[in-house]
């Protein structure tokens, strides 16, 4: 067999046909399939459709999102999702439930050591396994940082959608100390596979350590730093304040959670309603707010990076000695059965429901992500407002595309 | 023009004012010439000394430097490739989970703006660069197609991350398009899951060595795995 070469131009006519470039249209190019869809796709006089993203900056990835505009006000919206979708829940299906770690770790890329909590979580409660206390303590350490990081971001993207550029270098310096923290005790920056069945990859080391020191000496003064700087700023208070209301009642229709459900007054967190973990023994708040809106969502974040750290503070002065890993054979077969695990991620209820048929492949791993639901609420918010503030309601909301499309 | 051999070439000879009240203009003559005879000027031979401007830099000190820089015998390709390697306007175009390390890479730590790559346009009609950061699914193969087909002449495409290389950890995927370069020209690949900023700004760094050593040379590139068949 003579190996032909592969090698096409772009001048080539062909690849032009093939790509589904051509078809990219607000109104897609097949006849309403649904009632909702032919009654969205009609323009009354007046309006007009408008394309946001898939690629947008403000969009947070890669999810589009058909405006219908009459003048500037936003009249109805149609999000067109798995721009991002991998294939992630099968190609779980396909390796073992080690390989199941890492490949749920894109899943929500700004938080890594939450998404490859899931598949951990599910084996455990299959196994119904002791964790040791230490790899425990270890665990709520990683993910209380993970989400002071998350938090960080979210703020910035906030001011970033709104026009405002500074938060966001603050922001990802806050994230770039952490996340190289977390980089010297699992070796990866932004994926860090470091979640097992049964415990923790390695113990907390010197270098983890002293970076941790460091950043707890100044992690309160830099929330006060980012409280003067965006609090009282009029355009920011301006451009958030009173827009996006979410009402209590809608939130809990659209199976809101996280910091937007909690912003309504709801004081739903996992982590006190369903306790995991070693949350049980650790002493913190759960801050809610009762307006619902942009700005009650931004304040919310504040206050739970603050929390975070109290718990952190916590976790460090009771961390018990002893070993990161349970006993547990090379192969491992997960005896057969179902199981729900739902655990807190910075965007909310993050729940795994896993099918094990006791080979040492997870038979069915049906991931839950809250951004997901938290972007059905995006069908109720916007309609009725700009278009500019489109982008600031979405960023109060954040999605994370990984996770949405899997 | 009469040209003699007994001319001082380069001399100029300035006329004389008449009068200090009524400027005249000032004369100078032409003496930028090519001579008719071939042999004159020692035959075409070169001066012993080519480097004017390391001549100039002899006689002046540090000072020289920017009177030598005046004139630059170049060609425009070289000066318009010098000109575009020192301002990539990347596309902010991020996909998946290398969009986080593109970010830092421009943010406060790892300042890519030190290095000529920072202003991140949204719009692909301002931008040099396509980086594509993430996961490209075959969904999104189409936008991002178009998104490259949108960016104006002359532009580049750094494939940042194991999955827009060959496919990474998707590469058994049945929604991901195992490698960009199947869809579009790549220019430099940037492994690592993802690259840490520290690789993308070395990326970008070789990306620009490459425009240089390249001199115009960048609209023949193909498209196709890089990989023959069978492999």
């Amino acid at each position: 067999m003579t190996a032909e070469p592969r090698v096409r131009s772009l001048d080539d006519p062909e690849i032009l046909v093939h790509s589904p470039a051509a078809i990219i249209d607000a109104v897609p190019p097949y006849p309403p399939r649904t009632e909702r869809e032919a009654e969205f796709y009609t323009l009354a006089d007046g309006e007009m459709f408008i394309n946001l993203g898939p690629q947008h900056p403000s969009t947070h990835g890669v999810l589009r999102v058909v405006l219908k505009l009459d003048g500037e006000r936003v009249v109805d919206l149609d999000p067109v999702l798995g721009y991002l979708h991998r294939g992630v829940e099968k190609i779980c299906e396909n390796g073992d439930w080690h390989h199941a770690i890492s490949n749920c770790d894109p899943l929500e890329y700004i938080a890594s050591m939450f998404s490859e909590a899931m598949p951990v979580l599910v084996a455990e409660k299959l196994l119904d396994l002791d964790v040791p206390r230490r790899a425990e303590y270890i665990r709520v350490l990683a993910w209380e940082l993970n989400r002071i990081s998350s938090h960080a971001l979210f703020i910035g993207w906030l001011a970033l959608d709104l026009g405002g550029l500074t938060p966001i270098l603050y922001g990802f310096i806050e994230r770039d100390e952490i996340v190289e923290m977390l980089a010297a005790l699992t070796g990866q920056k932004l994926l860090f596979n470091y979640l097992r069945i049964g415990g923790v990859n390695g113990d907390l080391n010197h270098e983890f350590l002293s970076r941790l020191g460091d950043w707890m000496g100044h992690a309160a003064k830099r929330i006060e730093d980012q409280m003067r700087l965006m609090n009282e700023n009029e355009i920011f208070v301006g451009r958030t304040r009173g827009l996006g209301v979410l009402t209590r009642e809608t939130a809990l229709r659209t199976c809101v959670t996280g910091p937007p459900l909690r912003a309504t007054g709801v004081p739903y967190d996992v982590r006190r309603a369903h306790p995991y973990s070693v949350y049980p023994e650790l002493e913190f708040d759960i801050p809610t707010r009762t307006e619902g809106d942009s700005y009650a969502r931004y304040l919310l974040h504040l206050e739970e990076i603050r929390q975070s750290i109290h718990i952190i503070d916590q976790v460090l002065h009771q961390m018990p000695d002893g070993p990161v890993m349970a006993k547990l054979p090379r192969l491992l077969r997960v005896p057969p059965g179902r199981a729900w695990v739902a655990f807190e991620s910075p965007r909310g209820q993050y729940g795994a429901y896993g099918i094990s048929d006791g080979t040492d492949q997870p038979f069915r791993l049906r991931i839950h992500d809250p951004s997901y639901f938290t972007l059905q609420a995006v069908g109720e918010l916007v309609p009725g407002h700009l278009v500019a503030d489109t982008m600031a309601i979405m960023a109060s909301l954040d999605p994370i595309m990984g996770g949405i499309d899997k | 023009m009469e040209v003699t051999r007994t001319g001082t070439p380069g001399a100029t000879a300035v006329a004389e004012a008449a009068d200090a009240a009524v400027a005249t203009p000032i004369v100078v003559p032409n003496t930028q010439w090519l001579p008719a005879d071939p042999s004159a000027y020692g035959g075409g031979r070169p001066p012993t000394i080519t480097h004017l401007a390391e001549l100039e830099l002899q006689e002046k000190g540090d000072n020289g430097r920017w009177g030598a820089l005046d004139i630059i015998p170049t060609k425009a390709d070289y000066l318009l490739d010098y000109l575009r390697l020192n301002s990539l306007w990347p596309l902010l175009s991020g996909l998946a989970c290398c969009a986080m390390e593109m970010m830092s890479a421009a943010t406060s730590i790892n300042d890519m703006d030190r290095f000529n790559m920072f202003p991140f346009r949204a719009s692909p009609r301002q931008a040099d660069v396509l980086i594509v950061a993430g996961t490209l699914t075959t969904k999104m193969a189409g936008p991002l197609i178009r998104l490259w087909e949108q960016m104006p002449e002359p532009k580049w495409c750094v494939a940042m991350g194991d999955c827009t290389c060959s496919g990474g950890r998707y590469k058994r995927s049945y929604a991901t398009v195992q490698g960009i370069d199947r869809v579009m020209p790549v220019d430099v690949y940037v492994p690592g899951c993802p690259p840490r900023p520290e690789g993308l700004i070395y990326g970008m760094m070789k990306l620009q060595q490459l425009i240089l050593e390249r001199r115009g040379q960048w609209n023949d590139r193909r498209v196709g795995p890089s990989v023959p068949a069978g492999v």
